[in-house]
This record gives C-alpha cells, sequence and structure tokens, in this order.
C-alpha cells in the first residue's frame, strides 16, 4: 500500500508516492499549472500511478498541499506546504533546523525543533520581488533561461543595488541598469542579493543552522551563495527540492492514515 | 578664487589636490586627497562630482572625517552625545559644556550611499526586522550593532510625540536593542487659540506660550542629563555663549544661502550646499571648525558673484529643494539636467534661524525646537516653502520623497496643492533611494522634463 | 462627534451633552477623498475616506498617536468640510508633564466641543457620564459582555459609541470560564482592525483557533481601565485622564508598559499563540514584529495587510492554517 502527495503549487503542480513504510519515494511526477487544475492534479496523480505500475485501491490516503490544495478533488486532507516542505526536507535532511523555500510566487522561511516539528515560520507573499518570479523577469530582460543565471551571477564582482520593493518597479530599475551600461552579471547577482535580502528580513537575527534550500528557486544555481552571503551560515540546497512539498505531503499522509501525532 | 568654478570628479581632484600642495596651500589636520576616503570604503565619491575651490575640498574632509573627529574626543576623555532625531537644539546645549561633543546618529543614513550598501548596515537593519518599508535612517541601528562608524555614545537623546513614525520606531527598536534613551517630547505645534497668549517663534510660526513652557520643560530634563554627564553646571550663561556660537554658525549659513541661491550664475553647486546646510545641525561634530568651513565657503562664493563666475549656466531652471536626498549624487543630476539650486527646505529649516537672543537662553531653544517645520503642520510647512520661493525667485520645485518616511505619502501632496494655488509653478515629486544608479534614466527623464517646463513657461 | 482613536474618552464627549461615534473603518464606494497612495497607512486613508463620506458626522476628533494621522489630518482640514480637532496625546507618559499636557488637550477638545454646540460639563455631569458607562458583568477591560445562552456580545456601552457593529463577532474573545469552542487559544496583538478586517476571527475559528485575548486598538487593548470610584468623585476629569492615558500601546516611548500589559493578560488569558497584525506602512507596529518574536515565549506569527478584507483573506488564510498546525 501507498501514500500519496500531491502539491498544488502556483507554478507546477507534483506528486509523489510513497511505500507503506515511507522511507523512499515510488514514484513521482509534476506538470505546469494550468487553468483547470483539479483535471491536472488527477490526471497527473493517475499518471504517476500507471508508471508505477500501481492501481488507485493500492494508495491509502491522499494529502494535497499548496496554495492549490482545495482545488485538489482526490485529497482526503489538505495541509499547508508549510508543514508539509518542513516534513519533506527533514525526511532528506534529518539535521536541519532551518527551511528556506524560495516558489514562484512566495518564499517562507521555516524553523524546526530538534525533533523536527515547525517552531516558527514567516512568510512573504504579498510582493513577488522576494520570489522565483523577480528572477524570471531578469531573466526575461536578459533574454537568458533560468539556468544561465547561476553561472551568470557567479561572474559578478559588484552586484548591482536593486532598491524597489515591488517586482513592476524592479523592472524598471534593470531597465536603468542596463541602459546605463552596467555588466548582465552585476544585474543578475543584485537580483540574486536582493531576493536573500527579504529572506534575512524574514529570519531575523537568530538563523539555526543546517540550513536547507528547497522549493523551485533553490535549482536555479547561484541562490544559494546569495544566501550564505545574506545570512552568514551555510546553505544546502535539498535533493529533489521542488518535491519536497509533495514528499512531506505523502508523508503526513502516512502519519495522519497511522493516527500518529503529526 | 584662482580658477573658473567648474565640477570635477575625483580624480580630477585628487590631482588638483597634488597641484594645490606644491603651491603651499595650507590645510587643517583632516585635509588630504578625496581618495584616501575611496579606500576607506566611500566608493561613492567615485561617481560624484565635486565643487573645484579648496574650500570645497575642506568642507568634505570635514565632512568626511566626523568619525575620527568623535574617535580622537572620545580618546581625549570628552563624553560623546547622541542627539537623535531633534534637528539642531540638544547640540546647541551640549556645545555649550567644553567636554561635550554632540552628533547625530541619524547621519549614518547616508553611510549605505556613501559606502555603496557594503556596509552591511541595512542588512543588520533587516534582521532586526527593520526592513526597506521603513526609511533609510534605519541604517543607524546597523552602525550601532556594528560599533564601526561611529563611538557609542554616552547619551542618547531622541525627541518623540510630533516626530516621524519610521524614526520613532527605529530608535525604539534601538532601545529595546539595550540602548538607554532619554525621550524628550516635542508637542504637535498648532496655532494659539482666542484665549492663548501667542509667541512668535522664529521663522514666522506661531505657538501657544503652553507649548513653549511645555517643550521648555522637556529640554530641562535634557540640560539636567547634560550637565550630570559633563559634570559642569550648564547655567545659563554656558547656555548664552553656546547660543552665541551657534547663531555664528547659522548667520554664516544664512549669508551662504542668500548668496548663492539669489546669484546668477549658481557660484556654488547643490551638493556642496546640501552639505554645507547639513553643518547646522549638529556642526559635525567640531562647532569652531564648522565656522571656519563655512566662512571659506562663503569667501569663495563671495569671490565667485563679484566676478560674476559660476558653474551653470545663466539659463539654469531655478529649483527650490524640498527634502534631503538619500543618493548624494541625484544633487549632481539636477545640474546635469539644467537645473540649479535655488532654495532648500531640507526638513530643518529652523536650525538655518537664529536662536533668539531676546528670551532667556532655555525659553529660546524652546521656541526653536517648536519652529521646527516638521513638528507642525505640513500646510505651516507649504507657507514657509512658498515664502522662500518667492524670496530666492524659484521657477519650479522638487520634492524629494525618502523611501519610508512615514512623513512623505501625503506631505508631498499637501505641499504641492499649496505651491500650485500660491504660485502657481510647476512641481515634481520624485523618490529617491539609497542608491540611484538603476533608476537614473527614470530620475533623469522627470528631471529634464521639469526643465523643459520651467524654460517653454520662460517664453510664454 | 466621529472618532477612532482609543485616546479619545467618549465620556468626555457625552459629558458635553454630545454624541461620541467611535468610527471602526468600512470602505467607501464612490468618490475617495484620498486614492491609494504608496506609504499611506490603509487605516487612516480609510478613516478619512468613510468619515468624509458620512452626512451624520457633525465634528471629527483626530489624535496625534502616530505621523500618518498626523498628516492625514492635515487632508482633512483641506478636503473635507467638517470641523476637525487634533488632539495632542503625548508619546512619552513617565512625566507628570507629559501626563498634565493630555489633560490640559482634554481641557482644549473640551472648548472645541462647546464651540460646536456642546455645554460645559460641569463635574457632576462628568460623574454621572462615567458612572452611567461603568461596566456590568464584561469582563473588565473588554468591550464584550458574556450571554450565557449566545456567548459573547458586544457591551452595551460599548455598542453605543460605535458607528457600526463590528463584523465577524460569531467568535470573540472568550474568558477563562466561558469556553465556547476547543480551539487552540491564542492571542491577537497589533493597532487598530479595520471592520472587513475582523473577519480574521472567523478565519481563526474555522481554522481550528480561538482568540482569547483581543490585544488590538480596536479590542481590549483599546479600552480603558476601570474607574476608581473615589478619585472620580474627587476630581473625574482626572481620573478620566488617568484612566485613558494608561492605554498602552506601540507609540508609546519607551513603549514598555506595552509589553508589562502583554505579559500579564497573555498569562492570564492561556493564549499558546501570538497573532501579529500590522497595517502595510504602519511603521509603529511593523517594527515590534521582529522584537515581540525575541521576547515573547510564545509562537508568533506576522501577519500584514493591506486593509482588502477577503482579498487579504486567502494569504491570511494559509498563514493562518500553517501556524495552526505548528500547534497539533
Amino acid at each position: 500500500m501507498m501514500y500519496a502527495g500531491i502539491d498544488a503549487g502556483s507554478r507546477a503542480i507534483k506528486v509523489v508516492l510513497i511505500g507503506e513504510d515511507g522511507s523512499e519515494i515510488v514514484a513521482k511526477g509534476q506538470v505546469d499549472q494550468g487553468v483547470e487544475q483539479d483535471k491536472l492534479a488527477c490526471r497527473l496523480f493517475e499518471k504517476v500511478l500507471a508508471e508505477a505500475g500501481m492501481g488507485r485501491s493500492e494508495v491509502r490516503r491522499i494529502v494535497a498541499t499548496g496554495y492549490g490544495r482545495n482545488a485538489v478533488p482526490i485529497a482526503d486532507t489538505t495541509i499547508t506546504e508549510i508543514t508539509c516542505h518542513a516534513v519533506g526536507v527533514r525526511q532528506l535532511v534529518p539535521a536541519a533546523l532551518t527551511v528556506i523555500d524560495i516558489g514562484g510566487q512566495d518564499s517562507k522561511l521555516v524553523r524546526l525543533d530538534t525533533s523536527g516539528k515547525v517552531r516558527d515560520f514567516a512568510m512573504n507573499d504579498r510582493c513577488a520581488a522576494g520570489t522565483g518570479r523577480f528572477l524570471e523577469v531578469v531573466a526575461d530582460r536578459l533574454g537568458l533561461s533560468l539556468s544561465d543565471l547561476g553561472p551568470m551571477a557567479a561572474q559578478s564582482h559588484s552586484p548591482a543595488a536593486i532598491s524597489s520593493m515591488c517586482v513592476v518597479f524592479a523592472e524598471t530599475e534593470i531597465i536603468g541598469l542596463l541602459a546605463g551600461g552596467r555588466a548582465r552579471e552585476d544585474i543578475v547577482a543584485g537580483v540574486q542579493t536582493a531576493i536573500a535580502s527579504r529572506i534575512v528580513a524574514m529570519a531575523g537575527r537568530n538563523v539555526e543552522p543546517p540550513i536547507v534550500f528547497t522549493g523551485g528557486v533553490a535549482r536555479i544555481s547561484g541562490m544559494e551563495m546569495a544566501l550564505e552571503a545574506a545570512l552568514g551560515h551555510a546553505v544546502a540546497i535539498s535533493p529533489d527540492p521542488q518535491m519536497t512539498g509533495a514528499l512531506g505531503a505523502a508523508l503526513l499522509a502516512r502519519r495522519h492514515f497511522d493516527n500518529m501525532n503529526w | 578664487m584662482s580658477e573658473a568654478p567648474r565640477q570635477i570628479t575625483l580624480q580630477e581632484w585628487d590631482d588638483r589636490y597634488e597641484r594645490l600642495r606644491a603651491r603651499g596651500i595650507p590645510q587643517p589636520v583632516y585635509g588630504g586627497p578625496l581618495g584616501r576616503h575611496v579606500e576607506d570604503g566611500d566608493t561613492r565619491l567615485l561617481k560624484l562630482r565635486f565643487d573645484n575651490s579648496p574650500a570645497a575640498l575642506r568642507l568634505w574632509n570635514f565632512l568626511l572625517t566626523e568619525e575620527d573627529r568623535l574617535q580622537a574626543a572620545r580618546d581625549a576623555g570628552k563624553k560623546l552625545v547622541g542627539t537623535m532625531k531633534d534637528l539642531g537644539t540638544v547640540p546647541v546645549m551640549a556645545y555649550s559644556l567644553d567636554n561635550l561633543v554632540a552628533f547625530y546618529p541619524d547621519g549614518a543614513w547616508w553611510i549605505p550611499c556613501v559606502m555603496e550598501v557594503n556596509s552591511g548596515l541595512l542588512q543588520i537593519a533587516d534582521s532586526l526586522g527593520i526592513d526597506e518599508s521603513f526609511c533609510p535612517v534605519r541604517a543607524m541601528l546597523g552602525a550601532f550593532v556594528t560599533g564601526a562608524h561611529f563611538p557609542i555614545p554616552d547619551l542618547l537623546t531622541c525627541s518623540v510625540g510630533a516626530t516621524c513614525d519610521d524614526f520613532s520606531a527605529i530608535a525604539q527598536r534601538l532601545n529595546g536593542l539595550g540602548h538607554p534613551i532619554l525621550w524628550w517630547e516635542i508637542p504637535h505645534r498648532r496655532s494659539p487659540e482666542e484665549d492663548e497668549e501667542a509667541v512668535q517663534l522664529p521663522g514666522g510660526f506661531s505657538a501657544p506660550r503652553g507649548q513653549v513652557e511645555f517643550v521648555e520643560s522637556e529640554l530641562e530634563r535634557v540640560r539636567i542629563a547634560l550637565q550630570d554627564l559633563a559634570g559642569q553646571a550648564l547655567d545659563e550663561e554656558a547656555l548664552a555663549r553656546g547660543i552665541a556660537q551657534a547663531n555664528r554658525v547659522r548667520r554664516l549659513l544664512a549669508q551662504l544661502r542668500d548668496v548663492v541661491f539669489t546669484a546668477t550664475p549658481c557660484p556654488m553647486p547643490a551638493l556642496e550646499m546640501l552639505i554645507a546646510e547639513m553643518l547646522a545641525i549638529h556642526f559635525c561634530s567640531d562647532q569652531e571648525e564648522t565656522i571656519v568651513v563655512l566662512q571659506e565657503l562663503l569667501d569663495e562664493v563671495k569671490l565667485r558673484v563679484a566676478a560674476g563666475r559660476g558653474y551653470s549656466s545663466a539659463q539654469a531652471a531655478r529649483v527650490f529643494w524640498v527634502n534631503p536626498v538619500a543618493d548624494l549624487q541625484v544633487m549632481n543630476l539636477l545640474e546635469d539636467c539644467g537645473g540649479r539650486i535655488c532654495g532648500t527646505e531640507y526638513l530643518f529649516a529652523h536650525a538655518l534661524d537664529p536662536i533668539p537672543l531676546n528670551v532667556p537662553p532655555m525659553e529660546a531653544l524652546a521656541q526653536m525646537a517648536l519652529a521646527d517645520p516638521m513638528v507642525g503642520s505640513a500646510i505651516d510647512r507649504a507657507a514657509r516653502i512658498v515664502a522662500e520661493m518667492r524670496r530666492f525667485g524659484a521657477e519650479a520645485v522638487i520634492v524629494s520623497r525618502i523611501p519610508g518616511a512615514s512623513h512623505c505619502a501625503l506631505e508631498g501632496e499637501i505641499i504641492s496643492e499649496i505651491v500650485r494655488e500660491e504660485c502657481g509653478l510647476p512641481v515634481l515629486e520624485i523618490e529617491v533611494p539609497p542608491l540611484t544608479d538603476a533608476v537614473q534614466p527614470t530620475l533623469r527623464t522627470r528631471l529634464e522634463a521639469l526643465v523643459e517646463t520651467v524654460v517653454n513657461r520662460r517664453s510664454r | 462627534m466621529a472618532y477612532t482613536c482609543p485616546y479619545v474618552p467618549a465620556e468626555w464627549i457625552a459629558a458635553h451633552g454630545l454624541r461620541p461615534r467611535r468610527l471602526i473603518p468600512l470602505p467607501v464606494e464612490g468618490a475617495l477623498t484620498i486614492p491609494r497612495i504608496e506609504g499611506l497607512c490603509p487605516y487612516a486613508r480609510a478613516f478619512v475616506n468613510d468619515v468624509a463620506a458620512r452626512e451624520d458626522v457633525d465634528g471629527i476628533v483626530v489624535t496625534t498617536m502616530c505621523d500618518q494621522m498626523r498628516r492625514v489630518f492635515d487632508l482633512l482640514v483641506r478636503r473635507v468640510d467638517r470641523p476637525a480637532f487634533l488632539l495632542n496625546v503625548p508619546s512619552t507618559w513617565q512625566t507628570v508633564a507629559a501626563q498634565r499636557l493630555y489633560l490640559e488637550e482634554l481641557k482644549r477638545l473640551g472648548r472645541f466641543l462647546v464651540r460646536l454646540g456642546g455645554r460645559e460639563p460641569d463635574q457632576q455631569d462628568l460623574v454621572r457620564v462615567m458612572l452611567s458607562q461603568a461596566r456590568g458583568d464584561g469582563v473588565p477591560g473588554t468591550p464584550y459582555t458574556c450571554d450565557a445562552s449566545v456567548g459573547w456580545v458586544l457591551n452595551p456601552r460599548v455598542k453605543g459609541t460605535l458607528m457600526r457593529e463590528p463584523r465577524g463577532l460569531r467568535t470573540h474573545p472568550t474568558c477563562l470560564t466561558h469556553h465556547h469552542s476547543a480551539g487552540v487559544p491564542l492571542a491577537l496583538v497589533g493597532g487598530p482592525l479595520m471592520q472587513r478586517d475582523r473577519v480574521l476571527f472567523d478565519i481563526v475559528a474555522e481554522c481550528g483557533g480561538q482568540i482569547v485575548l483581543d490585544a488590538t486598538e480596536t479590542g481590549q487593548r483599546g479600552m480603558c481601565g476601570p474607574f476608581d470610584r473615589r478619585r472620580l468623585a474627587e476630581d473625574p476629569l482626572m481620573e478620566l485622564a488617568q484612566a485613558y492615558f494608561r492605554i498602552p500601546d506601540a507609540s508609546r516611548r519607551p513603549n514598555s508598559e506595552l509589553y508589562q500589559w502583554l505579559k500579564d493578560q497573555l498569562t492570564r488569558s492561556g493564549a499558546r499563540g501570538v497573532l501579529f497584525h500590522h497595517y502595510v506602512w504602519c511603521d509603529k507596529w511593523h517594527a515590534e514584529s521582529s522584537r515581540l518574536k525575541e521576547w515573547a515565549n510564545l509562537p508568533v506569527l506576522r501577519l500584514d495587510s493591506e486593509g482588502q478584507g477577503e482579498a487579504d483573506g486567502v494569504r491570511i488564510r494559509n498563514r493562518v492554517r500553517a501556524f495552526l498546525e505548528t500547534f497539533v
């Protein structure tokens, strides 16, 4: 028997299946978000099951998470992505005490206690300037792909200062910097620094390592270094960062079914 | 004045400095090439343009060596007083005693600009929960945490009440970090009611006698604290001396402003005038030297005016500037775009007015504190701006918003409305963050458009 | 007489024979006196727009508790054709001079009220008004009275002074002896809450929580303490001034009294966590967020909103739900 986690995020829907003992991922899949996300989620779930050679009746429980979680009709229950990311990261990095999740539309900092429970969290979801959206904007403006950003930022010796709190106005600043002849690597590094500084504002003074970086933006190289520079601590990228939410949801599905205290 | 006035880069200044030095030009103990400050981390200087007079060089060196003076004062056994928010009153009291040095921790707001954010001060403020939705003066928090920009003062005073929210919040956060603060109340200045005795304040406002007495009682608490810190009596005689000295500075500044703002072509650039005016607040930690610096500047501009020389075109748009800028480079930009400074209101206009001598010193200081335009309504502030605009013949107004400063959200709107009603002149509101490199094209477009508007209006 | 700040004593207005009306802003349709401006506190803006749109307001009282309201007053006098008064509430509280200043300001307000058609109250008028507003069986210092059959309802004394009843009254702060739900007990701390933002109480209940301490300006914290009857008889205005002056707030300098009050109330209420709410651009409360987290021995969730009510609700609901999950 298996347990499933469905993370209906703002950019992509992810599904993870874990086995009876919860120790490993049996199957996983991802699809871009769209308008009919209920149908997208169901289709992805069926597809992942099929690829794993499993049937629906073999899934004991499904937990949905992410902003779109309430629109997943097949979920037995919903749990916020804050809790799910924390559980997922802790499964992959058992010593983690701080989790940073930067997604397409929001960013979170979650503090865990030594038992892995969420102790405290902070979020930035009112303005996209601290999120992956900002990186998309700069990539688009500079004619780069997201995967180009890291190597480009690594060439910078002097990140540009981006002052706007809003990504719309920050885009204007990027245009201004380009017009002023500022090197592209400095602009990219500046954007990464700006995102990292928002994490610092959420983190406050007491950031406890080990710090694990997860979410879609963790896959963009260079961001972890910007975070390290801003936080003053080493930052490790979670294995399979885009899947930690769905993994956490699946693990919580198992715990929930077993009536364990989560 | 030996050379034609012009604005030069840092590199040009360092070359010029060598030539001046070779000619044996006298310089103060804190003198030297400007380039050395870049080595200390003040990299913004590489992007600024400076007036080419030795007087301006002295001014810049004076400003950029304040940290050294504060440390020297501490080493010499003097007590340091950090006077927060209050722009120009408590320092007058402190400098009345010879073993006190007052400085303005809020001045740290320029550090992120001057060091081009490399100081890390804003990040420290972020980590304390004071993010960029607050005024850049939040850099002050970082400066207190690192202790790397000024010695931690022996006494901190802070005016509260009719003051801006963001500074008040930042000061409270500082207090929460374990820095004791002597809070003193400045009430919202209002006009006297019919049954109240009116007191005419310096600068043209009036207030009820009751408010003056209240502020005097608050300053009395500050006086006692200063006295206890110094271990010397801060009596009427000492205060009278302090006021006389402060008035010397104010007289010099008033003359400097009158000469510069009314002359054509403009004999001193906007950036140097901004720095010079800031000296009125706390004398850059050396009151005597402030007088020398300002006198030299005044002598220079008088020579230039007598020779009919200035750095700007005679056709430059005459701009009245409201609020100080977080990025010094914007003052250069004004001139690049064809404007020239013709009047200012940098949040401390009251610190430029002479302190009254016809009343006892403490009452005089209370009147001064209440005369602060920021302590009353924006309508009052606008009235003073209109009066000064007319006096100096301004053709346009720029209201420079400070990002995150609580007073800027609405004040600009009120000032703009009143200026347009009273003078019919164009008003431009711009926002100036600590580093404007990224928004230069945006700012340039706005400033150039304002200048074009002014020039077109002339031909009507 | 419309006002919104808790430092405006309703009893003082009532003693002048005028009707005090505490306005908790609602959104206004149609032409607005002040549009949305970056840097302008949504609460301050909403108050001016709301009061300007009403026809049943004869006068307006604003206080100097924050710079935002001070500046908003400037626009009010220019754009709204209604008599308005700016009450100077000192930020400092620990000196006799500050307390005296507040008392003098109340007297000055009294003169304004007389000019507006009120009558100058004698001592007995004021005593009578203050006694008639004395609370019944409500929890001291709360705006709510416990009705055994329906739970908590708005205290009639407060109800009489509010221009509109707050929405979201299904779930109220409950006293320790009257638990009506098994939700996680939470404290709500912050500045004022607009009416539409009281949906927060419903969101908390939906997510499995229960607000047992409303320490916002529009809740328990914004109520003055009970009057001392002996002092009231001797000098009612002084007693009124002292009672109101003691309301703790983040804007006070220093604001240590706020934290003392919070410490007492958090202990008394049994709250297990804190929801910290502030409006975007409300600097004085925003700045306390980090300090509160460092100070409180409880989990703290920061909720910043733009005063959009349900539009903020999606974000807030997600955060509140995640916060409550940490208690399981």
